[in-house]
């Protein structure tokens, strides 16, 4: 396989792409976990409450997962002092903390 | 089914809410709100699932995806904001013209495989969203320039208030903003179209999961299967020619486009 071998030029940091690849891996895997094993649980029976409490969990991890993202991705370009980007991560935040907000309480 | 789902919505760049809700409701005889709320969290699993082989493979515009999604989501939020006070039918009507005529669009560019030569706008140079990716079919790395970056904003924000209106991922507005309008290549736009649906996706969930509508027994196996399906998808992706990914795509927003005029007609 040539996956490596068509990467640009190192920078003096690692890529912002590998890093959110990263992340974004771990969220996935961690859901994937709790996922299969609060279904686990579910079909052998055994506690009511333990199966859905896992599922849930997992739904929220992977529900993180794409905020984290953002927040990372603003980290990684304030730290190369792009901060145009820096902001736009900023402003996407902001508006999904804001429709959190409303959603709390239109949803009630 | 849901792995199929992933495997449809992550070579698309699309939710795969398209077969979720259907699948279902029909199906299943899930309520539609149970449906809506499973489908919107394993949108985020298609999209988080298939970002990480995207963005490995550099596929994915992350500066594109940063710029846009200040739309999409300021879109998400107004549309959250004024759903109350829109006809619905007005909407599905509208939406499904437009889809219309970028499935039009696409059509006739169906043969393209890349862009060809695009000149860069001011803005888009002045914030460096030019990209390139190796292309695994082609054999050799295709560089790329991106236009008309203010339009493509705009329609970004429709798209996320389209999200927010009618409680969709909206990847199928996203993927021609990005194709035709802003002239990316067809495998950059889903790529990126991909990455960005997960945000949309999870200000959306955040709601449903506050209203108890994520029914754990229901979404719990559909997101494992569309998280795993996404992964096989997102390997699919990278090999498949675009001509072949634009077949995929082409009628599924005709259809899309069909759906919408039909409920907003029939009210």
């Amino acid at each position: 396989m040539t996956t490596e071998t068509h990467h640009e030029t190192p920078s003096p940091h690692e890529p912002i792409e590998l890093v959110l690849a990263r992340l974004l891996r771990i969220g996935s895997i961690i859901a994937a976990i709790l996922l299969a094993l609060g279904i686990g649980a579910m079909l052998l029976g055994g506690h009511a409450v333990v199966g859905p409490r896992l599922i849930t969990a997992g739904l929220l991890a992977l529900l993180a997962t794409p905020i984290m993202r953002v927040m990372v991705a603003g980290v990684i370009f304030a730290r190369e002092k792009d901060w145009r980007f820096a902001f736009f991560c900023l402003v996407v935040l902001c508006s999904i903390v804001a429709g959190i907000l409303l959603g709390h309480e239109h949803g009630g | 089914m849901a792995i199929g789902a992933g495997i449809v919505g992550s070579v698309l760049g699309l939710g795969g809410g398209i077969i979720i809700v259907p699948a279902l409701t029909i199906l299943f005889g899930v309520s539609m709100r149970t449906a809506v709320a499973a489908s919107t969290v394993s949108i985020i699993a298609t999209s988080t699932g298939a970002a990480v082989a995207f963005l490995r493979d550099r596929l994915t515009n992350t500066r594109v995806a940063m710029w846009l999604e200040m739309g999409t989501s300021a879109g998400a939020l107004s549309g959250a904001l004024i759903a109350g006070y829109l006809h619905q039918r007005f909407l599905y009507i509208m939406f499904g013209l437009l889809l219309a005529y970028s499935g039009y669009n696409m059509f006739r560019t169906r043969k393209a495989e890349l862009p060809g030569e695009v000149v860069p706008d001011r803005l888009s140079r002045k914030l460096n969203l030019a990209g390139s990716y190796y292309d695994r079919m082609l054999g050799r790395r295709v560089e790329y320039q991106v236009t008309r970056t203010l339009p493509g904003l705009v329609l970004m924000y429709f798209s996320g208030a389209a999200a927010g209106l009618l409680g969709i991922g909206a990847g199928i507005f996203k993927v021609p903003a990005m194709d035709q309008v802003m002239r990316m290549p067809f495998k950059a736009s889903t790529a990126t179209s991909n990455f960005m649906i997960g945000v949309t996706a999870a200000s959306g969930a955040v709601v449903y999961f506050a209203r108890g509508d994520v029914k754990p027994l229901v979404a719990g196996p559909v997101v494992l299967g569309v998280l795993l399906g996404a992964v096989v998808g997102a390997r699919l992706m990278v090999r498949l020619k675009t001509s072949t990914i634009r077949k995929l795509f082409i009628p599924l927003i005709v259809y899309t486009a069909i759906e919408m005029i039909y409920r907003g007609v029939k009210g």
